[in-house]
């Protein structure tokens, strides 16, 4: 790992066998965990590349757990992590070793279900899919959808502002969110929002949601739950190039259609997942297309014609309709499984996820290919076609030497690629360890000031989740300094009227 | 309008701002962030300063139909920039409202900057979200004098702390925004509104509640009891008489909302009967998002008015209650989740009485219009636990630490 993090902090190291014990003071029983042994699964996150143990594991079962423990480590000087399930594609639930690590996996509890304010309150511990699973009777659902959900917990999507492949429409994390209550760093519990579409005063919720936990640690979510449309049907079109199928999507777009989901796949990424699930994909295609229209029967039958209407005025190759549920999950199989499909045809992968604007998606693909020249590692392409949210997956083998460092200085220059051509170094992953030190070619040193001035506001003391999002640390005081001089500031007269 | 500025700078590109900043910091003179100036007599009366005017910040930068993407200077007109994309038939999906009607100000003004900082979102809330939810990038100066970039210029970015937003409905407190990149959508090829007549608060919290929880995807919900009504107005003519107007409102192509029409009906069959309204739909919307019937130019127009956010389906409670408590007017937007509330003059605009019912079920209310001396008497904003306010000015700090901008417009200086 050529990752640096922040240097252990010695003093505490020592105290280890005291700190262990004063935390199990304060969460008794078996939610103190330290033999290195136990530890071992929370060394890394979704992120394996990165490993390091913990100093020790915390699993507290209540809000006051969470604020003993927060506390005692605010007043001692401990760094603390905090994990949801640890399923993170960006590193950032990776442990310090000097640090807490704050596992929420035992807030399970779905505390609410309000069908009438159309909101669910829930423990952060909770899945994403098991929300939609207590209100599916009701024919209501969450709507973000990662493709993780089945394991991702919602309070690792609070932190990291989880997407997935219906937000064009449905939106983000952020956007299904109402409230939410939370810890600070020095033990102070806060409910922020609630059942209320917005709350007073500054939009904290905003700013905590995709905080990648630096900011508090989350003990309850209050979701937005939305009726199930009537019915979903999808279009699998396939195209001669890249341009095609970008020009595709963008005349659905003008055409003022939202599909619910607008997924491409290039021909590396539809051959292996192909060979993996037997989807029926083209193989003979550069770029496959997967629109999914949801709605009322009416709605859907008369869009999809719409958009079939488009696909053959750009020039499809091959064009299939899903006529029943089971072929539209089919068209879906296939992409939904296209990272272990490429899992399966390379030792290793790394994921990759800028985001461009959507026009630029054939520069983008072209840049990615001379880079994979360049590097000499084979790439496969699948993107989030509505909103322009790229996932190069880069093959490699971390057996073979050098091989492991190439694909980081690959996926770095895609990153890069994607921030020169107007867009951002993550589109739903977070920043976390991986991109970290990218910050600086997206950010200046100002921006970056300001955000971490915005921590401070949370965190003064720089303990909670330190080493992750921003490649320099800076004390508060230091960034709270003002550099004007007071009557010595030389400024030119303003035009008035 | 505001009596306590001193003189107008007035800005004519970005780079000025940052020296107006440092020039205020340098002076400790505070600065008002103006753009058009519409929403000036909204907020707590502010310290003396000096205005810094924006308008001539009025470019469109970049908008990208294709992308869903528009980038405009803060000071541009809204009215302009919303033309220029409903030539390409998008729209805000957040509905902003036209505050010129509830404030009396000229129609047809305000700025793009105004709307982010004010941040009220129309009736379509309910389903797209506030201006919080399009706002996909802003450069800004911070107190610090310093210009800084949030977010990006792409509809999808979770690079960095969201500081967009933090920005929208800040007020003009965080930062001068200069320029911003919003999220623009296809406006909806039809619409339809299906009208039920003569239901109480509580009865039509109800309908609404079904009509929101419904696989119908309902665009909009609102009520407007029959005190409401008895001001004229095209809400009035609607209803004819009859004793109060509840509105669903069903947006997307023809066929889906002549379909949704027929089914969502057939669901409010309890509710007696129920009108279906198209063509004038789109104009009745626009009064429930301004506010028509409590208007500066109606019979109410002396009168305060407050705007309380609730859990939706408290709505109809609380608002009754509300009524029966302050001899106030009211009205309900967002399924019951917004109340418009207009009080008899009184020199606390019966902040009191307003406040006091909202805790218990998770509302906050601000006051909209007001007199300056009532303004200066009673919270404008809701005033938050000691927790939420300690973090809130520690934020405020961590923007503007001299407290330079619009300073004492959100939070009422409690002075010697």
């Amino acid at each position: 790992m050529s990752l640096k993090m922040p240097e252990p902090d010695r003093a505490v190291l020592d105290r280890r066998t005291a700190i262990i014990a004063d935390l199990r003071r304060i969460v008794p029983g078996e939610g103190v965990i330290d033999s290195a042994a136990e530890m071992r699964p929370y060394e890394s996150d979704g992120v394996t590349a990165y490993r390091q143990p913990p100093m020790v594991v915390v699993l507290p079962e209540t809000t006051a757990q969470v604020a003993g423990v927060l506390r005692y480590c605010h007043d001692n000087g401990i760094k603390v992590v905090p994990r949801g399930s640890g399923t993170s594609l960006s590193g950032g639930a990776l442990p310090l070793a000097d640090g807490v690590l704050l596992g929420l996996g035992k807030f399970k509890r779905i505390r609410e279900i309000d069908f009438d304010n159309r909101v669910v309150v829930t423990e952060p511990g909770v899945t994403n899919l098991a929300i939609s699973q207590a209100v599916a009777h009701a024919g209501f659902y969450y709507a973000p959808d990662p493709s993780s959900q089945i394991a991702c917990s919602i309070g690792g999507n609070v932190a990291e502002n989880s997407g997935g492949v219906h937000c064009l429409k449905y939106g983000m994390t952020t956007n299904n969110i109402l409230g939410c209550e939370i810890v600070l760093m020095t033990g102070e519990v806060l409910r922020v929002g609630g059942k209320a579409a917005e709350a007073a005063g500054y939009d904290l919720m905003g700013v905590i949601t995709g905080s990648e936990g630096l900011l508090g640690v989350i003990t309850e979510v209050t979701v937005r739950i939305l009726q199930k449309p009537e019915t979903a049907r999808a279009l699998m079109v396939g195209f001669g190039s890249v341009e095609a199928a970008g020009e595709c999507v963008a005349r659905i777009i003008a055409a003022g259609i939202i599909p619910g989901g607008m997924e491409m796949m290039d021909k590396p990424a539809i051959h292996a997942a192909e060979a993996f699930v037997h989807a029926g994909y083209p193989l003979d295609v550069e770029a496959l297309l997967i629109i999914e229209l949801d709605g009322p029967g009416v709605e859907v039958d008369e869009l999809i014609d719409r958009v079939e209407a488009i696909a053959k005025g750009c020039g499809q190759a091959t064009l299939q309709i899903s006529t029943s549920e089971p072929e539209r999950l089919l068209f879906w199989a296939g992409r939904k499984a296209a990272f272990p499909a490429v899992g399966r045809i390379s030792p290793d992968y790394l994921c990759m996820d800028g985001t461009i604007p959507r026009g630029k998606l054939p520069e983008a693909l072209a840049r990615i290919r001379s880079l994979s020249e360049k590097y000499g590692l084979r790439v496969a392409n699948v993107f989030h076609a509505g909103d322009g949210n790229l996932h190069p997956l880069i093959l490699y083998d971390a057996n073979k030497e050098g091989e492991m460092d190439k694909a980081e200085a690959f996926g770095a220059d895609i990153l890069r690629a994607c921030v020169e051509l107007g867009g951002v170094l993550t589109g739903e992953h977070g920043v976390g360890v991986e991109k970290r030190d990218l910050m600086g070619d997206m950010f200046s040193e100002i921006d970056l000031n300001q955000q971490q001035r915005v921590k401070c506001a949370f965190d003064a003391k720089g303990l909670l989740n330190p080493g992750k999002v921003f490649p320099t640390l800076h004390r508060c005081a230091e960034l709270g300094r003002m550099h004007v001089h007071g009557g010595n500031l030389a400024f030119p007269e303003l035009p008035r009227f | 309008m505001t009596m306590s500025v001193v003189e107008t700078l007035k800005i004519h590109d970005a780079a000025e701002v940052e020296e107006a900043v440092k020039a205020a910091l340098a002076a400790d003179t505070p600065l008002e962030i103006v753009g058009h100036g519409t929403k000036r007599a909204i907020g707590q009366p502010l310290a003396p300063c000096r205005a810094l005017d924006l308008s001539a910040l009025d470019a469109v930068r970049d908008y990208e139909p294709s992308e869903l993407v528009l980038t405009v200077q803060a000071g541009a007109p809204l009215a302009d920039v919303t033309s220029l994309i409903d030539s390409k038939n998008q729209e805000f999906a957040f509905e902003p409202m036209d505050t010129s009607v509830l404030l009396g100000t000229a129609p047809g003004r305000g700025t793009v900057g105004g709307m982010i900082a004010s941040a009220f979102a129309g009736p379509r809330r309910i389903k797209a979200g506030a201006v919080r939810d399009h706002l996909l990038g802003a450069t800004a100066v911070s107190g610090f004098g310093e210009t800084f970039k949030a977010g990006g210029k792409v509809v999808k970015n979770v690079t960095g702390y969201d500081l967009c937003k933090l920005i929208a409905g800040s007020w003009g407190t965080l930062a001068v925004m200069t320029e911003a990149t919003i999220k623009v959508m296809p406006k909806a090829e039809s619409e339809a509104t299906l009208v039920l007549h003569g239901l109480d608060a509580l009865t039509a919290n109800r309908a609404m509640t079904l009509a929101l929880g419904s696989p119908f995807d309902v665009s909009a919900a609102a009520h407007v009891p029959a005190s409401a009504l008895s001001h004229g107005g095209v809400l009035a003519e609607l209803d004819g008489g009859r004793r109060g107007l509840t509105l669903l409102r069903l947006e997307g192509i023809g066929a889906s909302v002549a379909h949704r029409v027929g089914s969502l009906t057939s669901a409010l069959q309890g509710f007696g009967g129920v009108d279906v309204v198209g063509e004038e739909s789109r104009r009745l919307w626009a009064a429930i998002r301004d506010v028509a019937p409590f208007s500066a130019a109606g019979p109410l127009g002396a009168w305060a008015v407050w705007r309380i956010v609730c859990p939706p389906a408290a709505g109809g409670e609380l608002g009754q209650a509300l009524a029966r408590e302050t001899g106030g007017d009211l009205m309900y937007d967002w399924g019951g989740g917004l109340i418009w509330l207009a009080m008899p003059p009184a020199s606390d605009a019966g902040a009191g009485r307003v406040r006091a019912r909202l805790d218990a079920v998770g509302a906050h209310a601000s006051l909209i219009r007001a007199g300056e001396d009532v303004r200066a008497a009673v919270d404008v904003f809701q005033p938050q636990g000691a927790g939420l306010a300690a973090l809130s000015d520690r934020l405020k700090r961590s923007f503007d630490p001299r407290d330079i901008l619009n300073r004492s417009r959100l939070v009422r200086s409690v002075g010697p």
